[in-house]
């Protein structure tokens, strides 16, 4: 039985060769992009020394904490990124490309059920691509932690204190798990909209999979006066109710100091205030209901 | 014999246009059928509904199923190839196995090993570097190694050139069939086919204008070629279809004993295809 839904997956990602290229692929431009900093860095080598010499002896580890998680978490950001758009553009292909390539009647005539086809195409979506991003984030920082502190070791600086005792490593990874995870449910009914889309268009999935969500606001704001629909619908993007840091009045505070406690990104999230949001439960009952039309369309559509 | 399939009152209506209309028939086990009909005469539709891919009016069961709801227990014991059916372009060939061997537990890896062993087609290639002719033998090779009751081809050899065509019937018969087994095949080429079946039904217009066993076919079906005052009196019989060839009238009769035809002329069981154009004509008349 196990082996049976396995399977379903194991042909996403064989088709979807996207799902494991991409995070290889940011993963080896942000190394290369490490590398070539520290070739070029060469140049500044008076400037270098004393900016180690500084950061070993002047610098408190807080500090030096903070600018080095920062600067791994930025890393994750593209992922982040990445993790959106791949997600997009692999549920809009979803449940399009196997009729558009006609060989859908080959997949159904086999002993799998439409609604167990839909479901393992979701969980590619929330499940299967955000795992491949979260190995990719931790592949990368642990190749560029390598890397810099072979280089920092060159330098003659110490790279145990510098680079491995100053990047909360276990807290970022664990807070890329949690964000990717939660971003995934958060944005689910986008992915049940896209699935949905992709199921039931004849052409041009990605314009009819983005032109409602345009062409409705206009006409919301147009006759209504109002823009719920955007509100909702756009207002959601990015907006994961899993961290009460308020980080405009952060910014805005002149006097902000970071202290030890902040540097922790996890420390900032609360899964418990996320499982307790009634927007995330919303969008995931939106998500189940436009998978259950997605699964009606693929059964009951005559494809002649 | 017990009945695979079983169709009571079948129709399938798209908007105004009804594609089969009221139809009832019952395909037994260890047969081989095939079902003729012109384009859009059906065939497709009837297929589908016994398939569980459409749903239709009345009563149709295929080994106990209700085949639209219960496709996926169906599709345990029921294969087919379909030209629409095609295999995806971007699988590997052992993925493709691999796929089928997880999901289908009447699937046997070793037996898919053993036929593609016999063609020319790499494991690794995909699908889309393949020939048209090797997509159908890795089709049929995956087909012939699900231990399954019933075999639906829908125009399998549509488009594949005739030592290839020839070979995959072979395959069929040869390695395959046996009287556990039915199968049920469309196609336009009747001739190639002709001898391997053990029945047949016609269909147009969504109606069926036949359903019989080959070897009552010439029980039923005189073909007689006459000239002159024979023919004139071979047409006061009634022929269901007459045409002209080689300066003699060859006329096609149903329902009448051979003793009726005696020193008219020359008599032969009409071939498949000339029973089911004159029965097709006959029916639009």
């Amino acid at each position: 039985m196990i082996t049976h839904h396995l399977a379903l997956l194991k042909r996403e990602v064989w088709e979807h060769r996207s799902i494991w290229m991409t995070p290889i692929a940011i993963a080896s431009i942000v190394t290369l992009g490490t590398l070539t900093a520290l070739m070029f860095a060469g140049d500044y080598a008076h400037e270098l020394d004393m900016a180690l010499f500084g950061a070993q002896n002047i610098a408190n580890d807080t500090g030096r904490r903070a600018v080095l998680s920062g600067l791994f978490f930025g890393s994750s950001g593209l992922f982040f990124l990445a993790l959106g758009i791949l997600t997009i553009f692999y549920s809009l292909d979803a449940l399009y490309a196997e009729r558009k390539d006609k060989s859908i009647l080959f997949w159904r005539s086999l002993p799998v059920t439409d609604s167990e086809t839909v479901i393992s195409k979701l969980l590619t979506a929330v499940l299967v691509i955000p795992t491949a991003m979260i190995i990719g984030i931790i592949a990368t920082h642990l190749v560029n932690l390598l890397v810099t502190s072979i280089w920092v070791s060159l330098k003659g600086g110490d790279a145990s204190l510098l680079i491995w005792s100053s990047v909360p490593i276990i807290d970022n990874w664990l807070s890329a798990v949690v964000i990717v995870y939660s971003g995934a449910i958060w944005m689910s009914p986008f992915v049940g909209w896209f699935l949905f889309v992709s199921a039931y268009t004849k052409r041009s999935p990605f314009m009819m999979g983005f032109l409602p969500l345009v062409l409705v606001p206009m006409f919301e704001g147009i006759f209504l006066h109002s823009n719920e629909f955007a509100s909702v619908v756009w207002g959601r993007m990015g907006k994961i109710p899993i961290s009460r840091l308020d980080i405009e009045s952060m910014i805005e505070n002149d006097n902000f100091e970071m202290s030890e406690e902040m540097i922790s990104v996890l420390s900032h999230l609360d899964i418990g205030y996320f499982l307790a949001s009634p927007s995330m439960w919303a969008g995931v009952i939106v998500c189940g209901l436009l998978c259950f039309g997605a699964i009606y369309v693929r059964r009951y559509r005559d494809e002649s | 014999m017990t009945s695979l399939v079983s169709a009571e009152g079948v129709s399938k209506r798209y908007g105004s246009f009804t594609a089969v209309s009221n139809v009832s028939f019952e395909i037994e086990s260890g047969k081989i059928l095939g079902l003729i009909g012109p384009n859009g005469a059906g065939k497709t539709t009837l297929l589908k509904a016994l398939l569980g891919l459409t749903d239709c009016e009345g009563s149709l069961s295929v080994m106990g199923l209700d085949p639209f709801k219960q496709r996926k227990e169906l599709m345990r014991n029921i294969c087919f190839i379909a030209d629409v059916a095609v295999l995806p372009r971007w699988i590997k060939v052992t993925q493709l196995l691999d796929y089928v061997a997880a999901v289908h537990p009447n699937f046997s890896r070793r037996r898919a090993d053993e036929l593609l062993k016999q063609t020319k087609i790499q494991s690794s290639s995909k699908v889309k570097e393949l020939s048209k002719g090797m997509v159908t033998q890795l089709h049929l090779s995956i087909i012939m190694s699900i231990d399954a009751k019933l075999l639906v081809l829908d125009e399998p050899t549509l488009g594949l050139d005739i030592i290839f065509r020839k070979e995959f019937y072979a395959n069929l018969l040869n390695d395959y069939f046996d009287e556990e087994r039915t199968i049920l095949v469309t196609t336009h080429q009747v001739e190639e086919i002709e001898n391997l079946l053990t029945d047949v039904m016609f269909i147009d217009d969504g109606r069926i204008l036949l359903d019989s066993p080959m070897e009552s076919l010439a029980d039923t079906y005189v073909e007689l070629a006459a000239s002159g005052d024979k023919a004139e009196k071979a047409r006061g019989l009634g022929p269901i279809a007459e045409n002209q060839m080689f300066g003699k009238s060859v006329m096609l009769f149903e329902g009448l004993s051979r003793e009726h035809f005696a020193g008219l002329g020359e008599m032969r069981t009409p071939s498949v295809a000339d029973l089911f154009v004159a029965k097709v004509k006959r029916a639009r008349q």
